[in-house]
């Protein structure tokens, strides 16, 4: 029953996307909300026990009570989260990278990814989340995007006083750790193969597993 | 922080493993949570109507009443609830507060009993959302007027540290005399020479006995002429000062000159440059007193003084139009009027209404009631009209003025409301800045209170010790401060608060222009200048040399409490130098380090002092390496 319910609820939602132009589906598309997979399915699908994914949703569609999370929220509660600085363009970059294929609710699957998943999988995420085109390679310039985002959520009142090219120069200390062939790009494989070999990354990226 | 946003935790903690590839160091351990009591269902009794809400709703908010151990004081054994016995329909916003973090203030509540009703509850009333916030605050000052309650509404004066050019400053001190206390000197001091010139001017006319060789009585003017001479000269000094430099400071100077201020300023000091340059023209000299009447002009210059003047000003350029109405069925009235009357008055005898423009004089006398008597008509006809004259003139005249009183009690109302407007958006952004700082805060204490847990040996430590000492931390502030931490773990940098932040790059750049510059420093003296003269482009309080004394002080205040943080990064900073790649950062780090510790050290000293020591102490440093 559940899945007829999902499944008529994205019928009309595919409808009303292709053809956007009449009022009648515009208005449709503003009524629809959007409603989460079952239970079980999600039981299934993530690593999450129901218990927590209960916590998750209910926590969740308290804040949001229309159940969609567009890029805006993201900035919105990132720049709760870090309010010294400014949050947004980091924020955009996660939201992308949560929302691959941009039908813009699977969050859950991400956050079972990052909280329960193995290592290789989060460093899959993260990797995901450096390469900004999708291209499967991470430029020096990617890179320096998501330092600038980085360091501009720390803001200005930090202890050194930050300076114009201190984003700059942590992309080149990483480039020089994770790029193997100095060839001017971190492939997934080499910057897989780097972490593994990292104690202090794969003892970080274990930080999360106990609690939700 | 609103605790509703607790909720999306688990999407910063994605945000931190983004950072963990990058960090060179690494992540702290997140702070234990203690195992969750089995989140239930609470039921609240208020007054007979039964509210239910989860646990953990409620214990969002540690500090209120429902959310800490002060609710089981009001635990109701025998029905297993929670009774309170208060208004269930306050109560109704006060649970909503729990749930969704916001507090909204109902419209038809007395703001009293709302306000008991929150005290009680233990919930300040300065979380009221912004929705609710003004009404409540509007609510509030007026039951305190009421009630001829004196809160203390002291706004604070506006302290925007923007940094101004030298021009911008001066024009802005010109325009706001509440914007610095040089402005407001000078703002008195200007008030005060308007109003010594202007009661000379009048006092110069005054009879002041008589001279020995001079037979009628002598003006004070002509009596006292050099003390009245000098007088003026220092009024007009000022006042050619003053206006020099608005002219200077003004943003636009051809629209500056325009305006009226200036031309008033302008036409207040001309007579006495014209007097100065035509003294010696005996011709001239007729017209140069007749020019002293300009000198009057001057008490227009109170305008820039008292807001009232201003309005009274605005309102009669908003009711031009009244006015040249009134001005126009005068004229034709007046010329009507004077028109009928000579005819009717040319046959009497020694009549005074030789012309019609004559007769204007009698006309404008009688319709505006005043009826001096030096020309009254003698011929019956002329009677019959004069009093048709002077009814129709409180016709006339009544009409347009409520006009202009009513224009002018809009534009005062206006004025007000602008004024309130203005007043509430300070307060607004004050709040907001307010709760960013105490974010801030909330994380320095945190750190000061050495709850950062960084290595696993310090967390098994942790673990075993008592925590009596430490002030508990709500569970998810302290993740929200693991995860502020693990960002400055991931960029070497730290938080700071404003001051501290302010006092080390206003050091920085005062180092850098002392010029005991050491060779550690020439990678990255321009980094560091261009901090800082960045900075001052953005924001800036204050001019460097002005307060240096003011910095130092608050320099020796703020290193108590961070030395220790400071250690520790020191601490840190000694582990990771076998580390290769983290070179880079090193060296401008340490170098910025030594000179806080220095001054800690230091006392009182002054900042050549600071100086020598510091070269020492860098060069320490620079060996360490």
């Amino acid at each position: 029953m559940e899945a007829k319910r999902v499944e008529t609820v994205s019928g009309r939602v595919d409808a009303a996307v292709s053809s956007p132009d009449s009022v009648e589906d515009e208005l449709e598309l503003s009524t629809v909300r959007h409603r989460p997979e079952g239970l079980q399915q999600l039981e299934a699908q993530t690593r999450f026990s129901r218990k927590e994914l209960q916590i998750l949703y209910r926590g969740f569609k308290n804040e949001c009570p229309s159940g969609v999370v567009n890029e805006e929220t993201f900035k919105d509660i990132y720049s709760q989260f870090f309010p010294q600085g400014d949050a947004s363009t980091y924020a955009h970059f996660l939201f992308n990278a949560f929302d691959t294929d941009h039908n813009g609710s699977d969050f859950v699957m991400g956050l079972s990814i990052l909280l329960r998943g193995t290592v290789q999988e989060k460093l899959n995420w993260a990797f995901n989340l450096y390469d900004i085109n999708k291209d499967g390679y991470i430029t020096k310039e990617e890179m320096l995007d998501i330092m600038k985002a980085i360091y501009d959520m720390m803001g200005k009142c930090t202890y050194p006083v930050l300076r114009e090219e201190t984003p700059r120069q942590h992309v080149e200390v990483f480039f020089q750790k994770m790029d193997k062939n100095k060839d001017g790009v971190v492939t997934i494989d080499e910057f897989i193969d780097c972490c593994q070999n990292d104690e202090n990354i794969m003892r970080s990226m274990q930080l999360f597993e106990s609690v939700l | 922080m609103a605790a509703g946003v607790a909720a999306w935790l688990p999407f910063a903690r994605a945000a931190a493993i983004g950072w963990m590839p990058v960090a060179s160091t690494p992540m702290p351990i997140p702070p234990q949570e203690k195992r969750k009591a089995q989140d239930g269902l609470i039921i609240l009794n208020v007054s007979g109507t039964k509210f239910q809400t989860w646990r953990n709703t409620l214990e969002r908010y540690p500090d209120t009443l429902l959310g800490s151990t002060e609710r089981d004081f009001f635990f109701h054994e025998e029905t297993n609830e929670y009774f309170f016995d208060r208004d269930p329909d306050i109560f109704r916003h006060i649970l909503n507060f729990y749930r969704t973090g916001k507090l909204h203030y109902p419209r038809q509540e007395c703001i009293s009993a709302y306000d008991e009703e929150l005290a009680f509850f233990g919930i300040i009333p300065e979380i009221i959302g912004d929705c609710c916030y003004e009404e409540y605050k509007d609510r509030r000052r007026e039951n305190a007027e009421r009630l001829q309650d004196d809160e203390d509404t002291d706004m604070n004066n506006d302290v925007t540290p923007v940094n101004l050019t030298f021009r911008e400053y001066l024009w802005r001190a010109f325009e706001n005399p509440h914007s610095s206390t040089l402005a407001l000197v000078f703002y008195y001091v200007t008030g005060f020479f308007i109003a010594i010139s202007v009661m000379a001017n009048v006092v110069e006319t005054v009879p002041c006995g008589f001279l020995p060789n001079r037979s009628k009585e002598v003006s004070c003017g002509e009596r006292y002429a050099l003390a009245f001479f000098c007088l003026d000269t220092a009024c007009v000094m000022i006042f050619t000062v003053e206006y020099l430099l608005r002219l200077i400071a003004a943003p636009s100077r051809y629209k500056f000159m325009k305006s009226v201020m200036s031309v008033i300023d302008v036409v207040a000091i001309m007579p006495y440059y014209i007097g100065l340059v035509m003294t010696d023209n005996d011709q001239l000299s007729g017209a140069f007193v007749t020019l002293r009447v300009f000198r009057v002009f001057r008490i227009f210059k109170f305008s820039r003084h008292s807001a009232g003047l201003r309005i009274l000003g605005y309102t009669l350029k908003s009711c031009a139009s009244e006015l040249g109405f009134l001005l126009f069925s005068l004229t034709m009235a007046i010329i009507i009027f004077a028109t009928v009357m000579f005819y009717a008055e040319k046959g009497s005898p020694a009549s005074k209404f030789t012309s019609i423009p004559a007769a204007f004089w009698y006309t404008i006398v009688t319709m505006t009631t005043l009826g001096y008597g030096d020309m009254v008509p003698k011929t019956i006809v002329g009677k019959v009209f004069g009093s048709i004259c002077s009814l129709s003139g409180v016709l006339v005249i009544a009409l347009p003025v409520p006009v202009i009183v009513s224009n002018f009690s809009r534009i005062y109302h206006q004025s007000q409301r602008a004024e309130k407007r203005r007043a509430q958006r300070k307060t607004r952004l004050a709040r907001i800045r307010a709760a960013k700082i105490r974010g801030t805060n909330a994380y320095m204490r945190y750190k000061q209170n050495g709850l950062l847990i960084d290595t696993l040996e310090e967390a098994s430590k942790e673990a075993g010790q008592a925590l009596v000492a430490k002030p508990p931390s709500p569970p998810f502030e302290s993740q929200h401060h693991h995860l502020l931490h693990c960002l400055e773990k991931t960029t070497n940098h730290e938080f700071v608060d404003e001051q501290t932040f302010q006092a080390n790059c206003m050091e920085i750049s005062a180092m850098h222009k002392s010029g005991s510059r050491s060779s550690s420093l020439s990678s990255s003296p321009h980094g560091l200048s261009s901090c800082c003269s960045r900075r001052h482009r953005k924001k800036s309080s204050f001019s460097l040399p002005s307060t240096n004394n003011q910095e130092l002080s608050t320099i020796q205040i703020r290193e108590r409490p961070v030395v220790n943080s400071r250690s520790s990064l020191n601490a840190k900073l000694d582990e990771t130098v076998p580390l290769k790649c983290n070179e880079p950062f090193i060296t401008p780090s340490m170098v910025s380090l030594s000179a806080p510790v220095v001054t800690s050290s230091d006392g009182d000293g002054s900042t050549t002092a600071t100086t020598t020591a510091y070269s020492q102490s860098n060069i320490v440093r620079v060996s360490a390496l």
